[in-house]
C-alpha cells in the first residue's frame, strides 16, 4: 500500500521540458507599491492535467499568485509563464478562466447572458453563444434556469453559474480562488464532486484551486502547495496519491486522514518563522 | 415653494411606488377577480387618509378666510383661488404649457449632457483630472449670478429660460453618473480584463449598466431642479405677451396683488413638479426594475 502522501518528485521530473508546463513560476516576487511584500521567490511548475490546490493562512499571497498567473498583475521579480508564453498572451481566446470567491455575476443579465459573457466579449455570434452557454449550464446542472436573473438563485446555484461561465470558453487552465468558501457543507461537497467530474471529462484541463480547507484540498487535488506568509512563498508541495475517480468513501478512509494530517503538519511548520527548522520541513521544500 | 414641491412629490412617490411595481412582478400568478377587488380596496384605503386631511384643511381654510375677516389680497379662500383659476383658465393653461415645455427641454438637455459628459470624463483619467475641477467650480457659481448674463446672450426668450434651467439640472446628473461609473465592482473589472475586453466594451457592457442606479438618482434631482429652474428663469428673463410661463404669471400677479391667481399659478407649478418627479420614478422602474435593489419589491 503506497503512502497517501508522498513527497513531490523533483521539479525537473514533473515536466521534462519546461515549455510543456502549463504554469511555470520562476523566482517570482511581488512587492506592492505600498511596500507590502506579498510574494518572495516562488518556484512552481504545473504539468498539463494537474489539479493543484494552494492552502495557507489568509494573506499569504494565494490570490496574488493567481492574479499573476492570470496576467491581472505583473510580478516585481522573476518570470511567470503560462503555456510557454506570457500570461497576457496565454489568456487570449479564453484559454485561461478565473472563478472568484464570490460568483461575481452581472446582476442585470440573465443566467445565459452571464455564462455567455466571455464569448460575447470575444465577438462570437448570438446562436453560437447561446448554444455554448446552454451546454456549459447543462454541465453544472443548471439547465432550465437560462432565463433567470442571478438574484433568483441560491448561493450554490450562483456559484454554478460562475463555474459555467468559466467553462464556456473551454479553458485549458482554470483558476479557482476559494470558490466554495461561502457555501454550506452539503453544497460544497456536491460541487467538489462535480468539479472533479468536469475536470476528468475535459481532456488535459489544468485546475489551480485556492482553499483554506485542508479536507477540500486533499479530496480534490493531485498536488497540494502549502504556502507560508510574510513574505508569501511555497513552503511545501505534497502529492496526493489516491487515484480518481475518488468516491465519497475516500473522505472517511485512513489514507484521507493521514493525508490531512500531513498537510496540517506542513501548514503548522510553515507558520513558524522562516529558517526555523521544524519536523515537517523535510516533507518537502520546493527549492 | 420649491421645498413644497419636493416634500409633496416625495410623499406621493412613496405612496405610488409599491402599487405601480406590482404588475411588473415576474412570478405573480394570474390574478383572480377577488384579488383585483382586494387591490382596489387597498388602493382606496391608502388614498383615503390623505384625502380626508386635504378636505379638512380646505374646509378650515375656507372657514377662516370667510369668517375670520382676512383680506383677499393676503390670503384668498380656496373658492377665490378656484374662481381665479377658472376665470383665467386659458392664460393659466398657456403658462403651464410654456413652463412644462421649458422644463422638459431643460431636463432632456441637462440629462443628456450630464450623462455624456460623465462618460467622457470617466473614459480617461487624464481628462477627468484636468476638466472635472472646473465643472465643480462652475457649479458653485449661483444661477442668480449667471442668469442675467445668459439673458444678455440669448435675449429675453424661452431659449434663455431653458439654458438657465438646464444649467441647474446638469451638475447633479454629471456628478452622480460619474460617481457611478467610477464605482464599478473591481472583481467585475478584473473579469472583463481577463477576457481582454476593450475599453469601450467595458464601458458599454459593464460600467454604464452598473452606474444606472446613480444615473437615475441624478436624474431625480435634476427633474425637480428643471421645474424650479424654469420658473426662476422666467422670473429673470421676464418674458410676457403670449409666451408667459408660470414664473412670469407669479411675478405679475404679485405686482398687481392678484393673490388668488398667484395661488393658482403656484399650485399649478407644484403639480407640474410632482408630475415630473413621478415621470422620473417611472423611468427608474423601467430601467432598474428587473435587478436593482432600490426598485425591488420581491422576496422581502
Ligand atoms: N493591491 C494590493 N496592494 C497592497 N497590498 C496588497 C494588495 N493586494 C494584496 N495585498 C497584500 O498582499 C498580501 C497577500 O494578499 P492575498 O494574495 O490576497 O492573500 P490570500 O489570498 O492568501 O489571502 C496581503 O498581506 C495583502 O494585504
Ligand atoms: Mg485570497
Amino acid at each position: 500500500m503506497s503512502t497517501p502522501v508522498r513527497t513531490a518528485p523533483p521539479v525537473s521530473a514533473t515536466a521534462a521540458d519546461p515549455d510543456a508546463a502549463v504554469v511555470a513560476l520562476d523566482g517570482v516576487g511581488k512587492t506592492f507599491a505600498n511596500g507590502t511584500a506579498a510574494l518572495a521567490d516562488v518556484q512552481l511548475e504545473v504539468a498539463p492535467g494537474e489539479l493543484v490546490s494552494f492552502v495557507g493562512p489568509s494573506g499569504c499571497g494565494k490570490s496574488t499568485v493567481f492574479r499573476l498567473i492570470a496576467g491581472l498583475a505583473d510580478p516585481t521579480r522573476g518570470t511567470v509563464s503560462v503555456m510557454g508564453t506570457s500570461p497576457q498572451r496565454a489568456r487570449r481566446d479564453g484559454s485561461v478562466a478565473y472563478v472568484f470567491q464570490d460568483p461575481t455575476l452581472l446582476p442585470w443579465a440573465s443566467v445565459r447572458d452571464n455564462v455567455a459573457l466571455p464569448l460575447r466579449l470575444r465577438g462570437d455570434g448570438r446562436r453560437e453563444r447561446a448554444a455554448a452557454a446552454d451546454r456549459a449550464l447543462e454541465l453544472v446542472g443548471l439547465d432550465g434556469h437560462e432565463r433567470d436573473l442571478p438574484r433568483q438563485l441560491s448561493g450554490g446555484m450562483r456559484m454554478r453559474v460562475s463555474i459555467a461561465r468559466a467553462l464556456v470558453s473551454r479553458p485549458r487552465l482554470l483558476l479557482m480562488d476559494e470558490p466554495f468558501g461561502a457555501l454550506d457543507e452539503i453544497t460544497r461537497q456536491a460541487l467538489q464532486g462535480e468539479l472533479l467530474r468536469i475536470w476528468r471529462q475535459a481532456d488535459d484541463m489544468t485546475v489551480l484551486f485556492v482553499t483554506h480547507n485542508v479536507f477540500e484540498a486533499v479530496y480534490l487535488s493531485t498536488r497540494i502547495a502549502v504556502m507560508a506568509p510574510r513574505p508569501g512563498r511555497i513552503a511545501a508541495a505534497l502529492t496526493v496519491a489516491e487515484p480518481y475517480p475518488r468516491e465519497a468513501a475516500f473522505r472517511t478512509s485512513p489514507q484521507f486522514s493521514a493525508a490531512v494530517a500531513e498537510v496540517g503538519a506542513a501548514l503548522h511548520a510553515s507558520a513558524l518563522p522562516a529558517g526555523a527548522s521544524a519536523p515537517a520541513t523535510e516533507a518537502d521544500r520546493v527549492q | 415653494m420649491s421645498s413644497d414641491v419636493l416634500a409633496s412629490a416625495d410623499a406621493q412617490a412613496r405612496d405610488a411606488a409599491p402599487r405601480a411595481a406590482e404588475p411588473g412582478r415576474s412570478a405573480a400568478p394570474r390574478r383572480r377577480p377577488t384579488a383585483i377587488l382586494d387591490a382596489a380596496l387597498r388602493g382606496v384605503r391608502r388614498a383615503l387618509p390623505p384625502l380626508v386631511v386635504l378636505v379638512v384643511v380646505l374646509l378650515a381654510w375656507q372657514a377662516i378666510t370667510r369668517w375670520g375677516d382676512v383680506p383677499r389680497y393676503l390670503v384668498p379662500s380656496p373658492t377665490d383661488v378656484a374662481s381665479a383659476a377658472r376665470d383665467n383658465a386659458p392664460d393659466l393653461l398657456t403658462s403651464l404649457l410654456t413652463t412644462t415645455r421649458e422644463a422638459v427641454t431643460a431636463f432632456v438637455v441637462s440629462g443628456a449632457l450630464g450623462i455624456l459628459g460623465a462618460i467622457g470624463l470617466a473614459s480617461s483619467r487624464t481628462i477627468e483630472r484636468s476638466v472635472y475641477p472646473y465643472a465643480i467650480v462652475l457649479q458653485t457659481i449661483p444661477v442668480v449670478a449667471t442668469a442675467p448674463l445668459i439673458v444678455i446672450w440669448f435675449g429675453a426668450s424661452i431659449t434663455s429660460v431653458v439654458v438657465i434651467a438646464a444649467i441647474m439640472g446638469f451638475f447633479p446628473v454629471l456628478s452622480s453618473t460619474l460617481t457611478g461609473l467610477r464605482a464599478t465592482d473591481h472583481r467585475l473589472t478584473d473579469l472583463f480584463a481577463l477576457y481582454d475586453a476593450g475599453r469601450w466594451q467595458t464601458m458599454w457592457r459593464l460600467r454604464i449598466p452598473a452606474a444606472l442606479p446613480y444615473v437615475v438618482s441624478g436624474l431625480r434631482v435634476s427633474s425637480t431642479l428643471a421645474v424650479v429652474g424654469a420658473i426662476v428663469g422666467e422670473y429673470i428673463a421676464g418674458i410676457g405677451n403670449g409666451e408667459a410661463g408660470l414664473g412670469f404669471a407669479i411675478t405679475q400677479s404679485a405686482i398687481r396683488l392678484e393673490t388668488p391667481y398667484l395661488f393658482a399659478a403656484g399650485i399649478a407649478a407644484s403639480i407640474l413638479g410632482i408630475a415630473f418627479f413621478q415621470l422620473v420614478n417611472g423611468l427608474s422602474r423601467l430601467l432598474l426594475g428587473s435587478w436593482h435593489e432600490s426598485e425591488m419589491r420581491v422576496e422581502r
